[in-house]
């Protein structure tokens, strides 16, 4: 009995990394997540997608970078001492770097910690409740996907 | 062990002996005696037949052995080649290529017998010669049986010479303790067998169905790897008699002769003990002390030298086969992706290098760093090298196809085609094939005048089309054309206004180039009636791209009434590259340094205007100016520059004119992809990393032009 209680613990459980854009916190799944890299230089790409901040060199590989204050109309990223590239790789279409403003933590939110509305805005799938804060989630496929 | 591992190595060779089939029955329909082509076609379906044989395809097998049988009739004069039965070939040759597709997709090589052409085939002997074919066919028969029993009677017990280990002797001893026999086997394979390790497979297969191999010389390993000239020797234990084990193995095909007998544990220990003896005892001596112990085998060799004589009698006319290995792609692939990262490693070594100040030891540095760029640089073009194919392999096949189309469409035409040699990376020749036949087909379809229309004007009443590679600096030129027709480009534009791809005013003031263009243009067709050869709207939009994709391009040349000409240009290699590195503001962008005609200085007020575009003219050519800072987004240069550097960069006959702010040099840099988040914009063609972890952009100057 004891050992069907943890599984059911497991299973719900899901750890996510909490970041900061403008001042509010989201959270991406950890399973996503590839590596966390320090800013360092993007090289500007002329004529492609607005959002793309550009391509960097990730350990001998190229990786464009994306940032996602612009793909949701936020002000622009200012890079600070605090500011972190997520690299996120998806099977079909290989590593992307998100820009974020911090990374804050690592949370573990089970099923009914998490609210999910269907009216959250076009790149959150759900709304986590971490003690008195508050986290969207990201929906990854759709913060990379170049149509949404 | 199974025989899928060998089902790439039966498809290429397959296909190798259908080209070299189709090109010895093209030869052969203009030179119908020609006893080489026949002897040729003759060997080339024997092999097909083995090959299908070993690897279990019955159909394929049977089609190829009819084909066989009448290039035997063929060869011993009996009937005489002509058209129906060149047709009758070629029909043959489409079949087996559908089971090889087949095998490609399914490893198996479907359920169509064709009936049909085997029928045909059979027809064409018995009409030649009536009785004599059924005589004919079943005399080797017999001969082939005469020969099989003359060999039983020579002893080739080789697997009495084979020492046995300990755990093998046990093994011996435990099945004798069991009751069952145990026999010793040699197996003879035939000398012009292909895929000596299938059949000794298959003969294991099938042996073990009746009993259990206790021991293999040479090991099992080394047959898998075919490392055994044409025989090979095992221990088994069976309840059986032997005569069963022989004919089970001797049931598989390519399989010349069977030998063996049952062995008694204690005999087996005895001899080997006394043999072990005789060679403690003396062993200088030991190569005599081995002849009793097999005292017939010299008889087995000789019969098998002799056939092996006669073999190289019968392969003199054979063409000198090359030396090659054949090498998966990817593992290429793998070679040369270290290859690059040596390169991004030896340039980060140079940019340190230029950092250090001038001691006799930075000297020394500087001095094997510049060793190691010519290394890294070699072993760079061998890589390629490795990876360049000649053409060939890709239009081998055209002629035949010229052929077809001919007599399709009811026009004489003929197909020259020169620089078949001519070579590209391999990822490259796999590709192109398709546009290539894509733009024959054009020119055959619509753009040779059909043969009354070519008589009234005046032109030699074949039509002829031409097909010529070759390279040029850094780029492999194809030029597909022929001499029909030409392109009416009155004709075009006014389709282009019909369908709404231009307006009115657009048609007035476009060049007869960019309308010739327009015929790159997705789903624009000009072919009046829609046959199944061209004419579906899907056509040239796709050679277009699929050549730009393996980052190349067309263009197109036409004269209404004289012919026209695709000329398709493709890079040599995709991966490493020579460029030279610019600067413009603050960012570096490299420039392939095969495109670069040259670099100049040129003052402002050189600069000329024709309508309302700027021009430089340079020795007689009048080149348009690209300021590179402009089309790649840049803000614009506060103070006035009174001198530009100018790089100039040609595509064909095109020229450009690339104004930039700084030279860097050059350099040879790794191509990588920009991803696939990023939309391609065209001009940059991708990045490479700099000796110093930096990233710049590559411009792909093609589009510029």
């Amino acid at each position: 009995m004891a050992n069907h209680e943890v599984e059911v613990v497991e299973k719900e459980v899901k750890q996510y990394i909490v970041v900061m854009v403008g001042n509010e916190q989201y959270g991406i799944d950890i399973r996503y997540i590839d590596n966390i890299v320090r800013m360092q230089k993007i090289t500007r790409v002329p004529k492609i997608q607005p959002y793309f901040r550009g391509i960097m060199n990730l350990r001998g590989e190229i990786v464009s970078v994306m940032s996602i204050r612009r793909k949701m109309g936020l002000s622009d990223d200012e890079f600070t001492n605090a500011s972190r590239i997520i690299i996120i790789k998806l099977e079909e279409k290989g590593a992307i770097g998100i820009v974020v403003d911090e990374v804050r933590e690592v949370v573990n939110l089970s099923e009914e910690e998490i609210e999910r509305t269907s009216n959250q805005g076009r790149f959150i799938n759900g709304i986590g409740k971490h003690g008195d804060a508050l986290i969207s989630l990201l929906e990854i496929n759709a913060v990379v996907d170049d149509n949404a | 062990m199974d025989v899928s591992q060998y089902l790439e190595i039966f498809i290429d060779e397959t296909s190798e002996h259908l080209q070299n089939l189709s090109d010895c029955i093209m030869g052969l329909e203009n030179d119908p005696e020609n006893m080489d082509t026949i002897n040729e076609i003759f060997r080339a379906a024997h092999s097909l037949k083995g090959m299908a044989g070993t690897m279990g395809f019955k159909r394929m097998q049977h089609l190829t052995h009819d084909m066989e049988n009448v290039f035997q009739e063929v060869r011993s004069d009996k009937i005489k080649v002509n058209s129906p039965m060149i047709d009758l070939l070629f029909k043959c040759l489409d079949a087996i290529e559908g089971y090889l597709n087949n095998v490609k997709e399914s490893s198996d090589e479907g359920t169509e017998d064709n009936e049909i052409l085997i029928k045909e085939l059979n027809n064409f002997i018995a009409m030649a010669n009536g009785e004599a074919a059924a005589s004919a066919e079943e005399a080797p028969a017999a001969e082939e049986k005469k020969e099989e029993e003359k060999k039983d009677s020579g002893d080739g017990r080789k697997y009495l010479e084979f020492e046995l280990s300990d755990t093998e002797k046990g093994k011996i001893k435990e099945a004798e303790d069991a009751g069952q026999h145990v026999y010793g086997v040699t197996v003879y394979i035939q000398k012009e067998c292909l895929l000596k390790a299938a059949r000794a497979f298959l003969v294991f297969k099938a042996v073990e169905e009746v009993g259990q191999i206790l021991a293999y010389n040479p090991s099992s390993q080394d047959i898998e790897d075919e490392k055994f000239e044409y025989d090979f020797s095992f221990y088994i234990a069976a309840e059986e008699s032997f005569e069963k084990i022989r004919d089970v193995a001797k049931a598989v095909s390519e399989i010349e002769n069977v030998v063996g007998e049952e062995v008694k544990y204690e005999a087996l220990i005895a001899k080997q003990e006394k043999e072990e003896a005789e060679a403690a005892a003396a062993p200088e001596t030991k190569p005599e002390t081995q002849a009793p112990a097999a005292p017939a085998a010299p008889a087995a060799p000789a019969p098998a030298a002799q056939k092996a004589d006669a073999g190289k009698k019968t392969t003199v006319a054979k063409p000198v086969t090359s030396r090659t290995v054949r090498v998966d792609i990817e593992k290429l692939d793998t070679l040369m992706n270290q290859v690059s990262e040596l390169i991004i490693a030896k340039n980060s070594l140079v940019s340190l290098s230029s950092v250090e100040s001038g001691d006799s030891q930075s000297q020394a540095i500087h001095d094997q760093i510049e060793y190691l760029e010519r290394v890294t640089t070699d072993l760079h073009e061998s890589v390629m090298k490795v990876r360049m194919v000649p053409i060939e392999s890709v239009v081998a096949k055209f002629p035949r196809m010229i052929r077809d189309l001919s007599r399709k469409l009811d026009k004489k035409m003929e197909l020259f085609m020169t620089g078949e040699d001519t070579e590209l990376d391999r990822t490259v020749v796999d590709q192109i094939g398709d546009p290539l036949q894509h733009l024959l087909r054009n020119s055959a379809d619509h753009g040779l005048e059909d043969n009354e229309t070519r008589i009234a004007r005046g032109k030699s009443e074949v039509g002829s089309i031409f097909l010529n590679a070759f390279q040029e600096g850094n780029n492999v030129i194809i030029q597909v054309g022929d001499d029909g027709n030409g392109i009416d480009v009155d004709a075009v534009r006014n389709k282009a206004v019909e369908r709404g791809v231009i307006t009115e005013e657009q048609a007035e003031t476009m060049s007869q180039k960019e309308i010739v263009n327009l015929l790159f243009m997705p789903s624009f067709s000009m072919a009046k009636k829609i046959t199944d050869i061209s004419g579906r709207g899907v056509g040239l939009d796709v050679v277009k791209s699929n050549i730009e994709a393996l980052g190349g391009d067309v263009e197109v040349k036409t004269a209404l009434g004289e012919g026209t000409t695709f000329t398709v240009r493709l890079p040599l290699t995709l991966a490493i590259i020579q460029a030279l590195m610019v600067e413009i503001r603050d960012e570096k962008y490299a420039i392939a340094l095969g495109s670069i005609s040259n670099i100049e200085d040129i003052p402002v007020e050189d600069i000329k205007y024709v309508e309302a575009k700027e021009v430089i003219h340079l020795r007689g050519k009048v080149i348009p100016l690209i300021r590179l800072d402009d089309l790649l987004d840049f803000e614009p240069m506060e103070e006035k520059q009174e001198r530009l550097t100018v790089v100039i960069v040609q595509k064909g006959e095109n020229m450009a004119g690339l104004v930039v702010d700084g030279l860097m040099g050059q350099q040879e840099i790794v191509i990588k992809s920009l991803g696939k988040y990023i939309n391609n914009n065209k001009i940059i063609s991708g990045a490479t990393i700099l000796g110093d972890g930096e990233v710049a952009l590559i411009l792909d100057v093609n589009v510029l032009m």
